[in-house]
């Protein structure tokens, strides 16, 4: 039972690291959000009268001279009763109404897609490794080779030539915007037509490390001896396969596959540029660039939750699937 | 496509988990196939105006007109009560109102409303709307951002006089042309107004908000206008990822009115079948200089003699092609606007426009009467300090970046060094701000009426800067000149249409400002417009600019479209 306890304390203190970097690092930045509205609305070139400077001070409430500790104090309150505040750069919406309206294309997206990536980097990792020495072996490098190129060109290449050249899939949005979005075929469709192309340049992008990372651990399982002992037992080439071999060689990839779920709220902002699909990564360079605290703060509390929580699931999943790891020493 | 759908198949019989992916995939390639043809609006329609305005995120709904963030309707949805041309030198345009005069003094302002005007809603407009929008301003300092400061009242149901304690000729049309009249009825009970969300708009204007979406909204035009319902029957306004999208969505003839870059504008006719564009010249670049050594500005370009070396040494002429695709135009060094404000420019002045070619003698002369030698390494010095000065811009703004590295090379020739800093926004703006930079190039802008005052108001008078390490107005230079300050009160107490009065006081902030040059003059910016002239009719050219051809610029945008008809193509 103490290693779970031990686990939850770690986690809690990671937890608190997490919210007040959060809450310090932001305002490190230089500038305020008045600041950058203004510039922003001059950069435009329409006549912004220079009264507006205070007109906004005063609506956005930035202008406060309390103390940061004063301020910390009040927004781990407010964290506790869930309370993320008003995004600037969406004035007055709260905070947390943003991030509801992006997250779910970001998961469904990104989720989609490295749920893809990993199965089929596994299954066919597993292939590959079995048939060690085969001409399956030149899927390593052709996968890897496609996993060093920068993903931003891959996406653009695949925009060129799919979107802008074929004329295949669509080059920007999440949906067609003349529809209605709900559970209807017409908006899944269309979701599901403009939300391929992102999906693959990730699947793409992705698939070669989990390729490489399973064959390697299905050679090094392969030359196990109880594999040795279940061909000598006669078994059938497609039972050691999986259920001797396959089923060793697959553990550190959970891991890693837990942990990316994790990361799939963060997103993945370059997609979401690439592509001009709604999701949270536009909103955290939104927030970012607007120096909007509490829209950084949030993105960034939800994106370590997520992470935080996917690691404990695999510690807690690891105890369980491969004992060695709970006892101590 | 379907070669690695059946690999799928294959693979899925191995392992049950990955026949639901090839589900998935299958699913999505049956899509892909069938869904192509959605979107296509059908014969006979009458075709949507797309406009991609630069927003970069999914929009939050919010049609309040006097939030920074609102999403728009400013112009389509609320109207003003006049409409200002900033780019030509025209009337101002009745819409709710119909005329304005003021008093002599300039203490009050009175106004006739338009008469037959309903609100979307049906209930009748009237002068308490006015009355009440102006009053909820002076209220509620959150939503005062023209810096409204009179007292309203109705005459009757058509008249509305304005009376200010000191003379505002110079705040009329802040009050007159970016003042949207909202309705009284629905907006009393309004708590905080400055804060509120609103979500389904009543105007009067031309337009009505039909359907919201965070990806996208669509406005349809109001049967009930009382200019008559406008032509284009449906406006959709898009959110894409910035400018790099709106180019690729231009490109696949995806939207219709874009105002950013594009590539090779020379071509556009060519490379986008059916798009022309319209290039405006209004924004005035310039390297703002950290000026004032009394308010705390360090470096060379303190001295006035180094600011006007720097001005002769430059090559409009070259910078132009290399860095602006010869979108830009020439720059007067007064701030006038060459072509608007003609015949404001002063006789007086050295040069009525900068001189596109460099004069590198002249250059090298004013800095060796101002006490400098050139050194051996070809760069000039004083008191055995180099002439290096550093330029600050934003990282990604790469024809700012292009114009200062050309600065840069023809600086060195007259013996000037020039650094190049790229920064983040957030920085850059922070430099601006506490006055923590040399040189930053920068554009100065216009304000609310085709008026040089406000360039000269915003940028060149006391009342707008503040110490360096302190947040200035517009005027970052920290420029300050008792002379230039005079002057811009007496036009604060002139009648703008006393045209020989205001001669003076123009004249010496003309002289003044050539001679210290606190903004060194580059060029005068082009704002480019691409527009779907196949698809409607009726856009601003560059002989006829009724309006600033900016999608972004409210409310110039709803001219633009109240004007603009399908071509039927």
């Amino acid at each position: 039972m103490s290693y779970y306890l031990r686990k939850f304390g770690f986690y809690l203190v990671a937890l608190w690291a997490a919210v007040t970097l959060n809450f310090f690092i932001p305002r490190m930045m230089p500038g305020d959000p008045v600041d950058i509205l203004m510039a922003k609305l001059q950069q435009r070139g329409s006549g912004v009268d220079p009264s507006a400077r205070r007109a906004y001070e005063l609506l956005l409430g930035t202008h406060t001279d309390e103390p940061l500790i004063k301020q910390y104090i009040a927004y781990l309150g407010n964290l506790v009763r869930g309370d993320f505040g008003v995004s600037v750069s969406d004035f007055p919406t709260p905070v947390s109404t943003v991030i509801a309206t992006s997250l779910p294309w970001t998961v469904a997206l990104v989720g989609i897609a490295t749920v893809l990536a990993v199965l089929s980097g596994i299954v066919l990792g597993v292939f590959v490794g079995w048939r060690r020495g085969t001409w399956l072996d030149s899927l390593v490098p052709a996968t890897t080779v496609l996993s060093a190129v920068p993903y931003f060109w891959l996406a653009l290449v695949l925009v060129a030539g799919l979107g802008s050249g074929l004329g295949w899939f669509p080059l920007l949005g999440g949906y067609d915007v003349v529809l209605n979005p709900g559970w209807h075929a017409d908006f899944l469709g269309s979701a599901l037509y403009h939300g391929f192309l992102p999906a693959l340049t990730i699947v793409i992008s992705s698939i070669g490390g989990w390729l490489l990372g399973t064959r390697n651990m299905m050679v090094s399982a392969t030359a196990e001896d109880f594999v040795l002992t279940a061909r000598a037992k006669g078994l059938r080439e497609r039972r050691i396969m999986i259920w001797y071999a396959a089923r060793n060689a697959i553990l550190p990839s959970i891991a890693g596959f837990a942990i990316s779920l994790g990361f799939v709220v963060a997103g993945s902002i370059v997609t979401e540029q690439v592509f001009a699909y709604p999701g949270i990564g536009s909103k955290l360079l939104q927030a970012v660039q607007n120096n909007d605290y509490a829209l950084m703060q949030a993105i960034f509390l939800v994106i370590t939750v997520a992470v935080l929580a996917a690691n404990l699931a695999v510690d807690l999943l690891y105890g369980i699937i491969d004992p060695r790891t709970r006892t101590g020493g | 496509m379907s070669r690695t759908l059946e690999d799928f198949a294959m693979l899925s019989r191995e392992h049950r988990a990955t026949t639901r992916a090839a589900a998935i995939l299958a699913t999505a390639a049956l899509v892909a196939g069938g869904c192509k043809s959605s979107g296509a609006p059908a014969q006979g329609e009458s075709p949507t105006l797309v406009a991609y305005t630069g927003q970069a995120t999914d929009y939050q709904i919010n049609f309040n007109p006097f939030a920074p963030t609102r999403i728009g309707g400013t112009g389509t949805i609320f109207q003003t009560l006049f409409f200002y041309n900033i780019v030509r030198n025209d009337k101002p345009v009745p819409r709710l109102g119909s005329q304005f005069s003021w008093n002599p003094a300039g203490t009050q302002l009175s106004i006739t409303l338009r008469t037959g005007v309903t609100w979307s809603d049906g209930e009748k407009f009237t002068a308490a709307d006015v009355v009440f929008t102006l009053g909820m301003i002076a209220k509620n300092k959150g939503m005062n951002n023209g810096g409204y400061a009179g007292h309203a009242a109705a005459v009757d149901d058509t008249h509305v006089t304005i009376t200010f304690d000191k003379p505002s000729f110079v705040d009329g049309p802040s009050v007159l042309g970016k003042t949207y009249i909202v309705p009284q009825h629905k907006w009393k009970d309004i708590a905080d107004p400055a804060v509120a969300v609103v979500k389904d708009p009543v105007g009067t204007g031309p337009y009505l908000l039909d359907e919201f979406k965070p990806q996208a909204f669509t406005l349809k035009a109001n049967p009930a206008y009382w200019g008559g319902e406008p032509a284009v029957k449906k406006i959709r306004y898009l959110a894409l990822s910035g400018n790099q999208a709106g180019a690729t969505a231009l490109k696949a003839g995806q939207i219709d009115w874009q105002t950013g870059p594009v590539p090779d504008l020379k071509n556009v006719e060519k490379s986008y079948s059916g798009y022309r564009a319209v290039v405006t010249p209004l924004n005035q670049i310039v390297l703002d200089t950290c000026s004032n050594a009394a308010l705390g500005c360090q470096g060379p370009q303190t001295d006035p003699a180094v600011r006007q070396a720097i001005y002769r040494a430059v090559d409009r002429t070259q910078l132009n092609a290399l860095a602006f695709e010869n979108t830009g135009s020439g720059i007067s060094p007064s701030f006038l606007l060459p072509g608007r404000d003609k015949a404001l420019i002063s006789a007086g002045l050295r040069n009525p426009t900068a001189p596109m070619q460099p004069d590198v003698a002249e250059a090298q002369r004013l800095l060796e009467s101002a006490g400098y030698a050139k050194g051996s390494d070809g760069i000039y010095a004083k008191d055995g300090k180099p002439l290096a000065l550093t330029v600050k811009t934003v990282a990604g703004w790469t024809d700012y970046i292009t114009a200062a590295n050309t600065i840069g090379q023809q600086l060195k020739q007259a013996g000037i060094k020039l650094t190049v800093q790229q920064l983040s926004w957030n920085e850059f703006v922070d430099a601006k701000d506490r006055g923590s930079f040399q040189l930053i190039i920068d554009s100065l802008y216009q304000g609310p009426a085709p008026d040089p005052y406000y360039v000269y108001n915003y940028f060149f008078s006391t009342a707008q800067t503040a110490k360096v390490g302190a947040k200035p107005g517009p005027n970052v230079s920290r420029f300050s000149d008792p002379q230039i300050d005079q002057a811009l009160d007496t036009l604060k107490h002139t009648d703008p249409a006393d045209i020989a009065a205001r001669q003076a006081p123009l004249q010496t902030i003309q002289t003044r400002i050539e001679q210290a040059m606190p903004y060194i003059p580059v060029l005068t910016q082009g704002t480019i417009s691409v527009y779907h002239d196949a698809k409607f009719t009726g856009w601003p050219t560059s002989d006829d600019l009724y309006a600033f051809p900016a999608i972004w610029q409210d409310p110039d945008n709803a001219e633009v479209i109240m004007r603009l008809k399908p071509s039927g193509k």
